[in-house]
């Protein structure tokens, strides 16, 4: 009686399993690419939104740190210009990342980021700088005005007083006149 | 004048003479700006830099130019960004009496810094790259900013009343608003009408 059964695995011929391993690996570098790149997209998509989300936030706070500057007192038109550099690149990197170009949109969001910090921190020196300015300034002015307050009471007290006692010499060396009445 | 009148008169110049040399150190604690009105400009030049010569009848691949600029009197350094938008007739403009920007989507912007009292001006090009006609209307399809191509895939119908298909090119005005610690809508806008010829 002829049997009928399976063959396992063992029984395959060799050739067979090379075949097989040729196909899958065919199948598997047409099909590679699709999901590799899928994958690369989004997360060339995610870096470039994270690096524009970065790059806004270290505008912000170079602005900030420029206007903190500004108030007090110092000259913050250099700040302002590379700020404006750093503007163009954001605006630039919001473009690019709107057209899905995001290699672009990352690399102008990094050099954004980059000047936004080197501002940031220059601006946060210069506050200092002014500040310390600000309070040596107003140091010098409080003593100014407060030996000229004192000398002028002090001068103020001297006059009045010279100008008081030749008034009431002059009012005590007068002679009463007689004027003769007609009663 | 008897004595008291003159005692008078001496504290009075004594005070003025004690205000004069206490303003050094009063001008440093106490803001003496006059607190005028704060508001910022926008305009649009045309390509010879006057008020002049705007682009109004364009054509496929010619390219025009204009400049936008802004000035700031605001009273102190600003942070603005203008957006370029395109629109056709139906399409909506900001809302002025509610403060409300277009929700249209930017195609492009200029991100900048002002300084209280200084402008800032910048040359914008653009050309329509694709358009064609169907029947009474016609179909934008791409258009270059700063040599950046848009897709804006826009119809417009034919405007009987003014005879020609019509667009337009128009610039929002944001402003760094330190409350919200956001860009928000500064309610000012300018538009360019385009009458496409193909």
């Amino acid at each position: 009686m002829k049997k009928f059964g399976i063959k396992g695995l063992h029984d395959v011929d060799i050739m067979s399993v090379s075949k097989l391993f040729l196909l899958l690996l065919i199948l598997f570098v047409f099909a590679a690419p699709i999901f590799v790149s899928g994958a690369f997209a989004a997360y060339s998509e995610n870096t470039a939104a994270s690096a524009i989300d970065k790059a806004e936030a270290a505008v912000v706070s170079a602005y900030e740190a420029v206007l903190g500057a500004e108030q007090a007192g110092a000259n913050v038109s250099g700040l302002l210009a590379r700020l404006n550099v750093a503007g163009e690149y954001l605006a630039n990197g919001h473009i690019w990342h709107g057209l899905g170009d995001f290699e672009n949109a990352t690399r102008f969001a990094n050099l954004c980021y980059d000047i936004g910090e080197e501002v940031r921190n220059e601006a946060v020196e210069l506050k200092n700088e002014a500040h310390g300015l600000w309070v040596w300034n107003l140091w010098v002015r409080m003593t100014i005005s407060m030996v000229g307050v004192v000398s002028v009471v002090f001068l103020s007290f001297l006059v009045w007083r010279s100008f008081k006692r030749r008034y009431q010499r002059r009012v005590l060396g007068m002679k009463p006149e007689v004027v003769s009445g007609e009663s | 004048m008897n004595l008291e009148d003159y005692r008078a008169l001496f504290a009075t110049v004594s005070l003025v003479l004690i205000l004069v040399v206490a303003f050094p150190a009063l001008s440093a604690v106490v803001s003496f700006s006059n607190g005028g009105e704060r508001f910022s400009e926008l305009w649009l030049l045309g390509p010879n830099h006057m008020a002049e010569g705007y682009p109004f009848n364009v054509g496929v691949g010619e390219e025009y130019s204009v400049f936008v600029g802004v000035g700031n009197h605001m009273g102190c350094s600003e942070y603005y960004v203008v957006y370029v938008k395109f629109r056709n007739q139906t399409q909506p403009l900001p809302d002025i009496n509610n403060s409300k920007p277009s929700p249209l989507p930017p195609l492009y912007e200029f991100q900048f810094f002002v300084a209280d009292g200084e402008t800032w001006e910048s040359l914008l090009m653009f050309e329509i790259l694709g358009a064609s006609v169907q029947d009474n209307s016609i179909f934008v399809g791409n258009i270059s900013i700063n040599d950046v191509p848009f897709s804006v895939n826009g119809f417009s119908m034919w405007d009987s009343e003014n005879n020609g298909f019509y667009y337009q090119l128009f610039f929002e005005l944001w402003i760094y608003d330190d409350v919200s610690s956001s860009l928000r809508y500064h309610n000012r806008f300018v538009g360019l009408w385009l009458n496409m010829t193909v």
